[in-house]
C-alpha cells in the first residue's frame, strides 16, 4: 500500500510534468497503433476481398506481382494456348481482362477501369457484385460503374467518361455497393483499353475450374506447359499479400519507432528529475532499512506506471484515430483500411510498458546507488 | 549492546588528510548516551559510522543481534540495512519524513519493508501515534504538520518495529521550546524502557538529561 501511495502520489505532487510526460508516451502509442493498424486492416480487406473473388486461379506474366496494375504485357497467343489447354485441365471459363489506372493525387481524382471481353459481366469475376441500375454487362461503347465510385463522382446513366481524347464510353451500368475494392472499378470493354494503351496485351487472365481443389495442380500445369506465365491460386495471393503486408508492417514500426524513442526519452527525463529532487527521501529510506533493490523497485515502478497508463490513453486515442481513418477511407474507397486488432492492442500496451521498463532502468540504477551518507546531506 | 572499538575515519581533502574521527572507542549501554562537541568536532561522523551508513577506516562497530554479537562495519550494504531496520531507529533534526506519505504511512514504513501484514501495520502504527499523542493527525501528510508534530512522528516510526537502539541526532534542534521539551520527555522515556539511546547535540542543557556524556574535539573523544 505505502510503495503505490508512494508511486502515485509523487506522479500527483508534480501534476503537470507527469501529464506533459504522459502525453508523449500517449502519442506515441497512438501512432504506432494507427500506423499499425493499417497492416491489419489490409489484412483483413485483402482476406475479404479474395474469398468473394469467382475464379480460382489468376494468370500474370512472370515476375509480375498480384494486384500490380502495369503495361498489360500478357500477348494474345498466352490467351489462346489457354483456351486450347482447357478442356484438358478441367478450366471452365477462359477471362482475360486488362486494367489501365488513371491516377491522381486525391482518391476522387484515381480511376480504375478493367476491361473485360464481349458477353463477361463484372459478376463473372467478383460474384456478389449486382446491378443497381441499367445493364450489369458492358457492352460496346459502354461502361458499368462500381457502387462507390459512381456515388463518389456522379456517375449515372447515360454519363460519358472520357478515356482518352479518341475513346470516350457512356455509362450504361450501375452496381449495388457490395463492399470491397470492385465497387470502386469502371468495368469496360477491353477494346477500350487497348484502344487506350495501344496494343492488344492483357495484364491477367482469369480462370475458373471444376473442382477448386486442383487449384495448385492446375496451376503447375499451367506454368509447365505455357513459358513465362505465372499461375497463382488465391492461396499464393494471399500469401504474396501477407508477406507483402509484413514488409511494410516493418516499415511502419520503424517509422513509429522514432516516436516511441522520444515518450521514452520524456519518461527517462521526468524520472531522472523526479530522483534527484527526491535523493533525501531515498536516503532517509536507506537510512530507515530499506535496501537498494527497494529503492531501485520504487523508481522502475514509477516509470513502469507511466508506461503503462500512457500506453493504454494512447490505445485508446489511436482506436478513435482508426475509427477516423476508416471514416474516410470508407467513404472514399470502399474500403476499412485501419483496424486494431486485439492483438495489435496487445502489441501496443507491450512495447509501451517494455518502454516504461527500459526508460526506468537508468534514474532506478541512480537512484538506488548514491552512498547513503551522500543522499542524506551528512557528509 | 553497541560497541566502537578504534573507530576511525579519514577523508582526503585535496591533498589534506582529514581524521574526522579518531580511535574512537565506547561501549554505549542501555540508557541516554549525549555525544556533545562543538560542530566540526566529528558528531555527524561518529553517527554514520555506529548506525552502518558509511564503513570506517579503521576500527569496528560491533552490535548485539539477539544471541550472536556482529561486526556491523564489515557487513555489505545490504546486511547493514536489514540490521538498521531491526535494530535501530532513527530521529533526525530535519528531513525526517518522506513527504509524500501521510503520519500513519510513515510510521509503518519500517514494518512494510519488514514484510509484516498490512492491517498489523495500520494498528500498530496507529498506536504509536496515540502514544506520542497524534491520534487526530494519523491522516495528514508531513508539510501539513508542525516541525514538533513532525519530530514526534518520526519517534513513532523510530519504535515500530521495537528496535534496542535509538538515535536521536539535534532532535529538537529546530523546535521552539515547549515542542522541544515533549521531544525530549518521549525519548527519555524510551531510554527508562530498557533503550540504549545515542543523543548527539551541541546543546549541553540537553545533554545534562544524559546518563552518559562523550564530549568530542577534534575527532577524538575528550572524556566521557
Amino acid at each position: 500500500m505505502e510503495v503505490l501511495a508512494l508511486v502515485y502520489r509523487n506522479l500527483r505532487a508534480r501534476p503537470v510534468r507527469s501529464l506533459l510526460t504522459l502525453l508523449g508516451i500517449v502519442v506515441a502509442t497512438a501512432s504506432m497503433v494507427l500506423f499499425m493498424s493499417f497492416g491489419e486492416g489490409l489484412r483483413k480487406a485483402l482476406g475479404a476481398e479474395l474469398s468473394s473473388v469467382g475464379p480460382a486461379l489468376l494468370v500474370l506474366p512472370e515476375g509480375v506481382e498480384a494486384f500490380s496494375a502495369g503495361y498489360p504485357e500478357l500477348r494474345p497467343e498466352v490467351v489462346e494456348r489457354l483456351e486450347a489447354l482447357a478442356g484438358e485441365l478441367g478450366v471452365t471459363k477462359v477471362i482475360p481482362s486488362a486494367v489501365f489506372v488513371r491516377g491522381g493525387f486525391d482518391p476522387t481524382s484515381s480511376f480504375a477501369f478493367q476491361g473485360l471481353p464481349q458477353g463477361v459481366s463484372p459478376k463473372d469475376l467478383y460474384p456478389n457484385l449486382e446491378g443497381a441500375e441499367g445493364v450489369v454487362t458492358p457492352g460496346k461503347g459502354g461502361a458499368v460503374v462500381g457502387g462507390t465510385i459512381a456515388e463518389r463522382n456522379k456517375l449515372g446513366l447515360g454519363k460519358t467518361l472520357r478515356l482518352s481524347p479518341e475513346v470516350s464510353l457512356e455509362v450504361v451500368g450501375v452496381l449495388e455497393r457490395a463492399g470491397g475494392i470492385a465497387d470502386s472499378v469502371i468495368y469496360v470493354p477491353i477494346e477500350a483499353i487497348h484502344a487506350v494503351l495501344g496494343t492488344k496485351n492483357y495484364t491477367s487472365v482469369l480462370l475458373s475450374i471444376r473442382d477448386d481443389r486442383r487449384a495448385e495442380e492446375v496451376a503447375a500445369a499451367i506454368e509447365a506447359r505455357i513459358p513465362g506465365v505465372d499461375a497463382q491460386t488465391a492461396g499464393d495471393v494471399l500469401r504474396f499479400a501477407e508477406r507483402a503486408v509484413r514488409i511494410s508492417d516493418l516499415v511502419r514500426f520503424g517509422i513509429s519507432l522514432v516516436a516511441l524513442l522520444v515518450g521514452g526519452l520524456l519518461v527517462a527525463n521526468t524520472v531522472m528529475m523526479s530522483v534527484y529532487e527526491r535523493i533525501r527521501e531515498f536516503g532517509l529510506m536507506r537510512a530507515i532499512g530499506a535496501r537498494r533493490r527497494f529503492i531501485f523497485g520504487l523508481v522502475l515502478l514509477e516509470a513502469l506506471l507511466l508506461g503503462l497508463v500512457g500506453g493504454l490513453l494512447g490505445l485508446l486515442l489511436g482506436q478513435v484515430a482508426s475509427f477516423a481513418v476508416n471514416w474516410y477511407t470508407v467513404r472514399e474507397v470502399g474500403l476499412a483500411l485501419s483496424s486494431v486488432t486485439p492483438r495489435l492492442a496487445f502489441f501496443a500496451l507491450l512495447v509501451a510498458l517494455v518502454l516504461g521498463l527500459l526508460a526506468g532502468v537508468l534514474p532506478a540504477r541512480t537512484a538506488s546507488r548514491i552512498p547513503v551518507v551522500e543522499a542524506l546531506g551528512r557528509v | 549492546m553497541l560497541e566502537a572499538i578504534h573507530l576511525t575515519k579519514r577523508f582526503h581533502q585535496g591533498e589534506i588528510d582529514v581524521v574526522a574521527v579518531d580511535r574512537f572507542s565506547h561501549r554505549f549501554q542501555p540508557g541516554i548516551t549525549a555525544v556533545v562537541g562543538p560542530s566540526g568536532s566529528g558528531k555527524t561522523t561518529l553517527l554514520n559510522l555506529l548506525a552502518g551508513f558509511d564503513t570506517p577506516t579503521e576500527g569496528e562497530v560491533r552490535v548485539q543481534d539477539g544471541e550472536k554479537a556482529v561486526v556491523l562495519s564489515k557487513l555489505d550494504e545490504g546486511r547493514r540495512a536489514e540490521l538498521r531496520l531491526r535494530l535501530m531507529g532513527f530521529v533526525f533534526q530535519q528531513w525526517n519524513l518522506i513527504p509524500t506519505l501521510t503520519a500513519l504511512e510513515n510510521v509503518a514504513f519500517p514494518m512494510m519493508l519488514a514484510g509484516h501484514r498490512l492491517k498489523e501495520r495500520q494498528e500498530r502504527a496507529a498506536a504509536l501515534l496515540a502514544q506520542v499523542g497524534l491520534e487526530k493527525r494519523v491522516k495528514h501528510l508531513p508539510n501539513r504538520l508542525s516541525g514538533g508534530e513532525q519530530q514526534r512522528v518520526a519517534i513513532a516510526r523510530s519504535l515500530a518495529l521495537d528496535p534496542p537502539i535509538l538515535f536521536a541526532d539535534e532532535p529538537t534542534g529546530n523546535l521552539d521550546s515547549a515542542s522541544g521539551e515533549r521531544v525530549m520527555e518521549l525519548i527519555t522515556s524510551q531510554a527508562r524502557k530498557g533503550r540504549t539511546v545515542i543523543l548527539v547535540t551541541h546543546d549541553l542543557e540537553l545533554a545534562r538529561r544524559a546518563d552518559c556524556v562523550l564530549r568530542l574535539r577534534d575527532g577524538r573523544l575528550v572524556d566521557g
